[in-house]
């Protein structure tokens, strides 16, 4: 005997949706169907469908002019139509039903809508995200892996030596390792949803392996996700084989084809890539690196976590995972410190030495701007830079600048991409770790001491405007 | 709790006077008035008409259960008139509409009487009980197709 599983909703929730239910329930009974109907009405969800029930059911009805959540029903042969359809023609429903296209996951269905509603996104910014994406995804595989690298050399020396440090050593290896895995797996899985992740995975470790680091795994990943959206787009199998693609023929082909496609033809050009970017920075030295540090720290400040400084702390991250371990990154040291100076400097301004220049709400935003600060968040002087753009951001990109390049002149390094004030504690976690605070509190003095002495006391009878600007530049 | 603490014998009316929908249904939105359901009759009509322009409740089979959510409604309630020749409606089925309940319910009502309601309307989906509501003269054969199934 043939299982239904159905839903019937509709907006007052009073009547239709248990006439559905009722009209649908006399149907299946006519045509010797078992059913089971959940109403979802205004006493809330009756009669509910449990997982075992679903997973039984040949296929599910859904009669609602509500919108209907149908995660449950993934895989399921499941049609979908208005409440008053049900009550009409509750047997031909029924039919239609056993008939109806497999219900593909949210993700996929996500995916589907993707293409419609991010069409008017440019191309720019969905890579953009997609980047984003797998980059957060990939931090925190970075944090805990450099931090407890660090903790074991700190514990037992260069050799990380004894048992502790070796074990500690160990976790940190691992973690690090996975964020190759992470980055790609999750730039595909933005791109392609659930099925990207595979390809995606096994692109970055694929990276790691043929040393093509960090841009290695980030192509990796975007290959894996487009060959992902290419083999759905052009695979089509019958009806009753549909449930294979998502277990096995996703899976096969698209490893396969991004994988070879790595392997021979994108793998090489980009591990030369990355060595020339690797040697080149470890080959700066002097006024070069200094230079550097001046660009990385300007770019930090200039749009507050913006595409930017995004692109600039993308440039650390990168030169971090390049690093043989127990090293430290000069560059990532760089970029942190300047990221820090923007709500640094404000806070020392707006809380400290130019207090009458601020509003009360400013003060406030002020002391908060001080633990954003301290955590590296770049997005705490937002608040500032809305109301007065031009004296804070320019005030705190020179004050970030001169930061970035005397961590680079210092040589204070980092062996991990966040965390801010916090790491400065933890043992081998910062090289150099006084003469970085030191950068640090020059930037932000800097910066703080510029933006006082640029911003007028607030006088309601002059409010700020251009012609101040003017004057006091 | 049966179906007569929510239809009680003054919401019922055997000939309804009127053959178009929105008079049809001010007749027995009247009646509500009358038995102090409503605190104000238009305002609970709006709150009909509102869901009636979503999409119509005539189901088809001579059926219609216009109804309305709002403050204004004291109790839950529902006041049912017969036609019988028949309110032009704009069903689904495009038929004329012979028996009409008006439902009435709070913003805030108990699941006791939302249950009623609930029940009713899974009634009116089966034939035999629609033929003995159009068949039905008396308040007490009303009240037996009607009765709940406890």
């Amino acid at each position: 005997m043939k299982k239904i599983v159905a839903i019937t909703s509709c907006s007052t929730g009073i009547a239709h949706t248990y006439m559905a239910a009722e009209a649908l329930e006399v149907a299946a009974k006519e045509m010797g169907y078992e059913i089971k109907v959940e109403t979802q009405g205004s006493i809330g969800a009756e009669n509910i469908l449990s997982a075992e029930e679903i997973q039984q059911a040949d296929a599910v009805v859904i009669a609602a002019s509500t919108s209907v959540n149908k995660d449950r029903f993934t895989g399921k042969k499941l049609v979908e139509v208005d409440v008053n359809e049900a009550i009409q023609n509750g047997k031909k429903l029924i039919e239609k039903s056993l008939t109806s296209p497999i219900y593909k996951s949210e993700g996929e269905e996500d995916d589907v809508n993707d293409v419609k509603t991010t069409s008017n996104k440019s191309g720019f910014q969905k890579v953009y995200s997609h980047l984003m994406t797998g980059v957060s995804y990939m931090i925190p595989f970075v944090v805990a892996g450099g931090l407890l690298i660090a903790l074991a050399f700190a514990f037992g020396g260069i050799n990380a030596e004894g048992e502790m440090a070796s074990s500690l050593k160990k976790l940190g290896d691992l973690a690090m390792t996975l964020m190759w895995p992470a980055l790609g797996g999750y730039v595909a899985f933005s791109i392609a949803s659930r099925p990207g992740l595979v390809p995606g995975m096994v692109a970055g470790l694929l990276a790691s392996q043929m040393n093509a680091g960090f841009l290695g795994a980030l192509l990796g990943g975007f290959l894996a996700g487009y060959t992902i959206n290419v083999l759905k787009k052009y695979i089509r199998l019958p009806q009753n084989f549909s449930g294979l693609l998502p277990v096995l023929i996703l899976p096969l082909f698209s490893v396969l084809i991004t994988g070879l496609i790595f392997i021979y033809v994108l793998g090489g050009p980009i591990t030369a890539l990355n060595d020339g970017l690797t040697n080149w920075l470890n080959g700066l030295t002097g006024i070069n690196s200094v230079l550097l540090g001046l660009i990385l720290g300007g770019m930090m400040a200039i749009d507050l976590a913006g595409p930017i400084g995004k692109a600039a702390y993308f440039f650390g991250v990168a030169s971090l995972t390049n690093l043989s371990q127990g090293d430290v990154s000069n560059v990532m040291a760089a970029v942190m410190v300047s990221g820090m100076v923007p709500p640094l400097a404000m806070a020392f301004s707006s809380t400290i030495i130019g207090k009458n220049r601020y509003t009360r709400e400013q003060r406030e935003a002020g002391k908060s701007a001080w633990i954003l600060g301290f955590s590296f968040i770049s997005e705490g002087a937002i608040p500032f830079a809305v109301a007065d753009p031009i004296r804070v951001l320019a005030s705190v990109t020179v004050g970030a600048s001169i930061s970035g390049g005397l961590s680079m002149l210092f040589g204070s390094g980092i062996a991990v991409p966040h965390g801010g004030f916090f790491v400065f504690f933890i043992p081998g976690a910062v090289q150099n770790v006084l003469m970085y605070v030191l950068a640090l509190a020059i930037g932000v003095i800097i910066s703080g001491v510029l933006v006082t002495l640029w911003k007028k006391p607030i006088d309601k009878a002059k409010p700020q405007n251009a012609a101040n600007a003017g004057e006091a530049a | 709790m049966g179906i007569q603490e929510v239809l009680t014998e003054e919401l019922i009316c055997f000939d309804l006077k009127s053959n178009e929908k929105e008079t049809a249904i001010r007749e027995l939105a009247d009646l509500m008035q009358k038995s102090k359901i409503l605190e104000d009759e238009e305002l609970y009509l709006e709150a009909v008409m509102k869901r009636e322009a979503e999409f119509t409740t005539g189901i088809g089979y001579g059926v219609a259960i216009p109804h309305g959510k709002s403050n204004v409604v004291t109790k839950p309630s529902i006041a049912f008139g017969k036609s019988k020749s028949g309110i032009s409606y704009d069903s689904m089925d495009g038929k004329p509409v012979h028996l009409i309940f008006l439902i009435a319910v709070p913003e805030n009502s108990n699941n006791e009487h939302l249950k009623i309601l609930s029940q009713l309307s899974r009634k009116l989906i089966h034939q035999d009980i629609r033929d003995s509501l159009m068949k039905a003269v008396t308040k007490d054969e009303i009240y037996e197709v009607l009765k709940g199934d406890e």
